[in-house]
């Protein structure tokens, strides 16, 4: 039951769990002291981490912007206040007024407490920036969230989930530990349903050189998302494209954005990049994963270890690209139920993916029913940042997490006749909304955006 | 550590009740999950979920895509949640002494 003085935390990973992803726990007595060590090299190095800790005025703005706030009233979970939960720390440490009048000015002395206060809250942020898109200062608290996760990660302490998905990957490069012949033999199911249920031929070609494209898929989709990973092979096969999937990096996501962005993030990017280098490819595709796109498309080339020579593009913007150049022949009739588009955080708030989606949402559907705030406002799922921890206390927690997201697609009508469609391109949001669908009784099933395109392809 | 207790056998638990040591299950060991999951019984269906979850494990050291262990086993996913509760992933992989999936799951 894991509770720290009434506040929820997430199962915390074991020693050895971190070990495989080169984290050393620090004993309890030191944390204090290495905590403040690790809070001074971080903030002489980001300064979005610096504007976060000295410019928040407490407006309030970011308040019933926040879905974690308006689903557990729980004060600190208002981003302002989450950030307090360091800012308090850095005041009493690195600023003159708090070094010399404390409490007084809102500076507090770190201790074991506060600690597991970080860990319990910096688990309940999604790190999705809908505080940042309105805050009039421009302050990222998502920022502050990857700051505070990778303290508590240099600390040792780290939720299991993370640990074990940073373990898998480190083994089979992807998060759910499918090795390769799990892959292959999901890949020629994928193509035996294909063929039933298309009455195409559809081959998934693994680790094939000399490939013009690989295409990365999220590895959920080769346990949970089947219409997502068929998909993708439709699509390809349908534009003739010369393309496979590498064996030893089957993985969209990057948890180590989420929470480790030293050694876990880099590790992943270059196993892509030698993947690409081996394949000797010449464009890389990504498949549907929120803040995996966001550390692709946003993290590769810093984050590299050698020049990045092939274009990173989604599979959104190509299948967006080929519809305005009507190279796709779609039949959007073959999607004729209601629909409503869950934007992805990391899609529309870090990618720029939010008219891409809508172009291939309006060729592939006829009853396509925006949500209300959509795009670049909308709100998180709730499961955002691998917020997708299900023991008891954690899954209570994410059913109030996805209560905003829930009175959203309700508001649309969608799943009045119990038929409709919520499309969420993303494989945290799935995994999230799949359960909360049902525990908020919504009356839709959850689809990837490929799924719909793919059901509406016509083939010659 | 939990521990669960079969036949005189320690059986060491992870936080979320799954085994650790996949090669010491048995019958009995499913027999001990079902009454923690609220199965008061352990049915010819529910056998051919474990079975064909254990076979896949041991062929592919992971679990099958749910709709291919509805198609193997004609059990559409509404009957998997019927028989096991808890669902496919944190149910019958569970009984048949899979290790807990990890990931977007």
């Amino acid at each position: 039951m894991p509770e720290y003085k009434g506040m929820v935390q997430p199962v915390r990973a074991t020693p050895d769990e971190m070990r495989k992803i080169f984290a050393e726990p620090v004993p309890d007595e030191q944390k204090p002291e290495k905590a403040i060590e690790y809070l001074d090299e971080i903030r002489k190095k980001f300064r979005s981490f610096v504007v976060a800790m000295e410019s928040c005025v407490k407006c309030g703005q970011c308040a019933e912007n926040c879905h974690t706030y308006l689903g557990t009233r729980d004060p600190n979970n208002i981003p302002a206040n989450r950030a307090e939960l360091i800012r308090k720390i850095y005041r009493r440490y690195f600023t003159l007024e708090g070094r010399w009048f404390g409490k007084l000015v809102g500076a507090e002395d770190i201790s074991l407490d506060v600690i597991e206060q970080w860990y319990s809250y910096f688990y309940q942020c999604s790190q999705c920036r809908r505080c940042a898109h309105v805050c009039p200062f421009g302050i990222d608290t998502c920022e502050v969230t990857f700051i505070g996760r990778q303290l508590l990660h240099w600390l040792g302490i780290t939720p299991k989930l993370h640990a074990a998905v940073g373990g898998a990957m480190e083994k089979v490069g992807n998060h759910t530990g499918l090795p390769k012949p799990g892959i292959v033999d999901t890949l020629e199911f994928m193509s035996e349903e294909i063929m039933d249920e298309f009455g195409v031929e559809v081959e998934f070609p693994v680790d094939k050189p000399d490939s013009d494209i690989i295409y990365i898929p999220s590895s959920a989709d080769f346990l949970l998302n089947p219409y997502t990973l068929m998909g993708a092979g439709m699509f390809f096969t349908y534009i003739g494209a010369n393309w496979c999937i590498p064996s030893n990096v089957t993985e969209a996501g990057n948890f180590g954005l989420l929470f480790d962005q030293y050694y876990t993030q880099r590790g992943n990017v270059n196993r892509l990049l030698n993947a690409a280098h081996e394949l000797n490819v010449k464009k890389i595709v990504w498949g549907e994963c929120g803040h995996g796109w966001r550390a692709a498309k946003m993290y590769v080339p810093s984050l590299a270890d050698r020049p990045v020579r092939w274009p990173l593009t989604h599979v959104h913007d190509e299948a967006a690209e080929l519809i305005r150049r009507g190279e796709l022949k779609l039949n959007p009739e073959n999607n004729p139920e209601p629909v409503t588009l869950h934007d992805p955080c990391n899609y529309v708030r870090a990618c720029g993916l939010n008219d891409n989606m809508r172009t291939i949402m309006n060729a592939v559907t006829v009853d396509f029913r925006e949500m209300n705030p959509h795009g670049v406002d909308n709100f998180c799922c709730g499961g955002g940042s691998g917020i997708l921890f299900d023991d008891p206390e954690m899954y209570q927690r994410r059913i109030q997490l996805s209560q905003k997201k829930a009175d959203q697609v309700r508001a649309t009508g969608v799943g009045k006749d119990g038929n409709g469609i919520l499309c969420a391109p993303c494989s945290i949001c799935k995994a999230q909304l799949y359960p909360m669908v049902e525990e908020h009784e919504l009356g839709v099933h959850v689809h990837g955006l490929i799924d719909l395109l793919a059901k509406a392809l016509v083939w010659k | 550590m939990p521990c669960l207790t079969v036949n005189g056998v320690d059986i060491e638990l992870d936080e979320d009740g799954f085994m650790i040591d996949p090669d010491l299950w048995n019958e009995d060991v499913a027999r001990a999950f079902a009454d923690s999951e609220g199965i008061s019984e352990l049915n010819e269906d529910h056998w051919k979920v474990i079975n064909y979850l254990r076979d896949y494990f041991k062929q592919y050291h992971i679990a099958p895509m749910v709709r291919k262990l509805c198609q193997e086993t004609s059990c559409s996913l509404k009957y998997i949640y019927d028989l096991f509760p808890s669902g496919p992933a944190k149910g019958a992989c569970k009984l048949a002494g899979l290790p807990k999936p990890t990931g977007c799951v």
